[in-house]
């Protein structure tokens, strides 16, 4: 049932020495909203640049609405359409003129060109500012304008790069239904990148993890978060050795236990997750994935006072896609 | 037609930019009036304009003759002799020399009419030889008359002393006439001519036609102020690419070509405006305030073909700046500086193209100096086609340089 409208295969981008995408290959489905979730500088603006013909890929191909992105870019370009990052409007033209001009370079002219302007204009219910210069509206008007500029030719693929980088929670808000509806009413296939999980996980049906230009994960949220089972418990400690691992992996409640990478990162302030200890851990921790985090985590504190082992630090990460990717790789999406 | 689109956008956000507008239209206007007054005012104390002379005259008119125009100031005479100097205006050591005939003392004595030459290298500034033209002129008009009134007095005195005491024929009264008829007749049928040539056309006297700053200065600074409006050009892509706008460009379906030809368009647009605008106030508005007018002379068409190069060249000069310059202050700061010494050089605030030696080298080195040059020769000198073909040719040349170098280091993924 599911027919994808974007394929991408081994796409790779590099500047230089420097290899921003790594060969991902990834497809999405039609009528989808598709995320885009990593870090800042993980690779996903330079992935979307490839896709709609801003840059051109170092290797590997896409195939999208049925067009070769390498062979018929002119066609490709026809059925994506591109909200960037940055706010890439005309700031002394008017909404209307920005509109206008973004349709003209599509090919849209006369009374056609009217009717869609007006129509997106409808959309991000700017009608009633519609003549006014861009420069002079707030951010998160600026940011529906952006959005709207790429809608103008009516695409079927639509990539929205970070839209709500700097808005205020109800011009958030009026995206998020906009995104909906445009997915729900016109049947438009959206691909939608962020570094905010919460967006990802509101909007989006399936999600790819992008870290250092890999996607190191790609399901639905559900399937995703399923990945820390009944949750993962981070303990610090002044000396880990195998056979205490072997030890963890044997009480109830306990799937998985291993020495993490990286060291535990500061507590944040919005309180994610949970913190036993407020100290920044300059020792081991282990990483311990749970069947069920409640009952493993009386188990593991009962197994360490026994032993009087001193626990230096306890964290239990939330089952969400930010301690997915903490999960994953050891890092927090947003430093 | 979406190039089209690109530059009526391009255009209307030019509109919107007083900045922009100001520098375009504003800024040149104002530099030509502080111009041309300041070269109006700063003429009494210019330094005397160097002659050479070669005198053939054995008597003693020209000698008080070339005192005569040394004290009248503003011309400095040098002495030389034939060869040599014939030897220095050849190699364009020497712009002008003017030769005083060996019968000058003669015939000025015998009340006979003399032709003095002023013989000019092919570069040298008519401006400065009408200049020189007219203050020998008006010596040799002193001269001439002083010459008469000495002459017909002396004549008066020989006869008062054969007369008798008191049968004096000469009154107060009939000197005084005979003074003011000397004035009249110097006037009709002036003594000493000044003739204008250049070597090899001894006998070919062409006709003056006066020459004003105006003919020079409103060119030389359109030119200026056009090639500074590539930096418009190269803003706006850079702002396309700092705002990410570029970006939706690239994203829609067009090609490169057409992006970036579109990106030119206004360009050509600007100068072409730029110099109507500037160009229309010389001829209509400067006469009314009081100053010389411009005078597109003998051939307006090829004004339109001059500024149609210069278009181009200025626009391939902007995406080249565009395509060179990394960051804004590159573009707004160092290419203003740039391209401000490019316009000195070119012969902005001094016709540099009309100099021999290094500075005249130098020139050359910029677009600026062959567009002005070719100004130059239709309004002031009245040439044709022929005569301004290589400075067009030069001209197209930087401007096909510019187009290649700008497209071929063009980032488009920046
Ligand atoms: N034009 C470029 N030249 C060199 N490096 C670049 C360029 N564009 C992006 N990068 C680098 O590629 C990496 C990925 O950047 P980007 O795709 O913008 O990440 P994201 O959108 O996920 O934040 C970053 O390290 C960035 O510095
Ligand atoms: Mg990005």
């Amino acid at each position: 049932m599911s027919e994808s409208i974007l394929t991408v295969r081994d796409l790779q981008k590099k500047f230089g020495e420097f290899e921003a995408v790594k060969k991902i290959s990834f497809s999405v489905n039609k009528g989808e909203i598709f995320g885009l979730l990593g870090p800042n500088g993980a690779g996903k603006t330079t992935a979307i640049s490839m896709l709609t013909g801003v840059l051109e890929p170092t290797s590997g191909t896409a195939e999208i609405g049925g067009f070769d992105l390498r062979k018929q870019l002119d066609q490709v370009k026809k059925v994506n359409g591109l909200v960037p990052q940055d706010l890439a409007l005309y700031p002394t033209l008017s909404a209307r003129a920005n509109l206008e001009f973004f349709g003209r370079i599509y090919g849209l002219r006369g009374k056609d060109l009217k009717t869609r302007v007006e129509d997106v204009l409808r959309i991000v219910s700017l009608t009633d500012r519609a003549d006014d210069p861009v420069g002079k509206y707030s951010g998160g008007m600026k940011r529906r304008v952006n959005i709207a500029a790429g809608l103008v030719h009516h695409p079927q693929l639509l990539f929205l790069d970070e839209p709500t980088v700097g808005v205020d929670p109800q011009s958030r808000n009026h995206i998020f239904d906009s995104v909906r509806r445009l997915n729900r009413e016109r049947g438009m296939t959206i691909i939608y990148t962020s570094h905010y999980m919460e967006e990802v996980e509101l909007l989006c049906s399936r999600v790819a993890i992008v870290d250092q230009g890999e996607i190191i994960a790609l399901d639905t949220i559900p399937n995703l978060i399923a990945m820390l089972g009944g949750g993962v418990i981070q303990v610090g400690l002044q000396q880990v050795n195998e056979d205490l691992l072997t030890q963890l992996r044997g009480i109830k409640g306990v799937k998985q236990a291993s020495l993490s990478q990286s060291p535990i990162a500061p507590p944040p302030a919005d309180g994610e997750a949970k913190d036993v200890s407020p100290n920044v851990p300059t020792y081991p921790v282990v990483k311990v994935e749970t069947l069920n985090s409640q009952e493993a985590l009386v188990n593991i504190i009962h197994f360490f006072n026994e032993r009087d082992i001193q626990i230096a630090s306890l964290k239990i990460l939330e089952p969400n896609l930010e301690n997915v990717f903490l999960h994953l790789t050891g890092k927090k999406l947003r430093e | 037609m979406k190039m089209l689109s690109i530059a009526y956008k391009d255009i209307l956000i030019i509109l919107r930019d007083r900045g922009t507008l100001l520098q375009i239209f504003v800024l040149p206007f104002v530099f030509i009036l502080v111009f041309s007054g300041m070269g109006s005012m700063g003429e009494d104390e210019q330094e005397a304009l160097p002659l050479t002379v070669v005198n053939l005259d054995q008597g003693s008119e020209a000698a008080a003759f070339i005192e005569g125009i040394n004290t009248a100031g503003g011309v400095n005479c040098e002495i030389m002799d034939q060869s040599a100097a014939d030897a220095q205006l050849e190699a364009g050591d020497i712009q002008r020399l003017m030769v005083i005939p060996s019968s000058f003392s003669a015939d000025l004595n015998a009340n006979k009419q003399v032709a003095l030459r002023i013989i000019t290298h092919p570069d040298a500034d008519d401006n400065i030889t009408e200049t020189i033209r007219l203050i020998v002129d008006g010596a040799a008009q002193d001269m001439a008359l002083e010459t008469q009134i000495v002459a017909s007095l002396t004549f008066m005195g020989e006869m008062q002393a054969a007369m008798p005491a008191d049968q004096q024929p000469f009154t107060t009264e009939r000197v005084l006439q005979q003074a003011e008829s000397q004035f009249a007749i110097s006037h009709e049928r002036p003594l000493i001519t000044v003739e204008q040539l250049q070597p090899g056309e001894l006998d070919k006297i062409e006709e003056f036609q006066p020459v004003t700053g105006t003919q020079v200065a409103v060119p030389s600074f359109t030119v200026l102020f056009v090639f500074l409006s590539a930096g418009v050009t190269a803003l706006s892509i850079y702002n396309e690419k700092k705002v990410g706008s570029f970006r939706r460009l690239m994203a829609a379906p067009m090609s490169k070509a057409s992006l970036l030809l579109g990106k030119m368009l206004p360009q050509m647009v600007i100068t072409i405006s730029q110099v109507i605008v500037i160009f229309g106030i010389g001829m209509f508005l400067m006469p009314l305030i009081g100053l010389d007018g411009l005078v597109l002379g003998d051939h307006p068409l090829l004004v339109i073909l001059i500024v149609l190069v210069m278009a181009l060249c200025a626009s391939g000069m902007g995406v080249l700046i565009a395509a060179v310059a990394r960051t804004e202050n590159q573009i707004g700061g160092m290419s203003a500086v740039v391209l401000w010494v490019m316009g000195a050089l070119g012969g902005a605030f001094f016709p540099i193209y009309l100099l021999e030696g290094f500075l005249g080298q130098v020139g050359k080195a910029v677009p600026h100096y062959w567009a002005s040059k070719a100004f130059y020769g239709v309004l002031v000198r009245g040439q044709d086609i022929s005569g301004i073909s290589t400075d067009l040719l030069v001209l197209a040349g930087f401007g096909l340089l510019f187009w290649i170098v700008g497209v071929w280091r063009f980032e488009f993924d920046r």
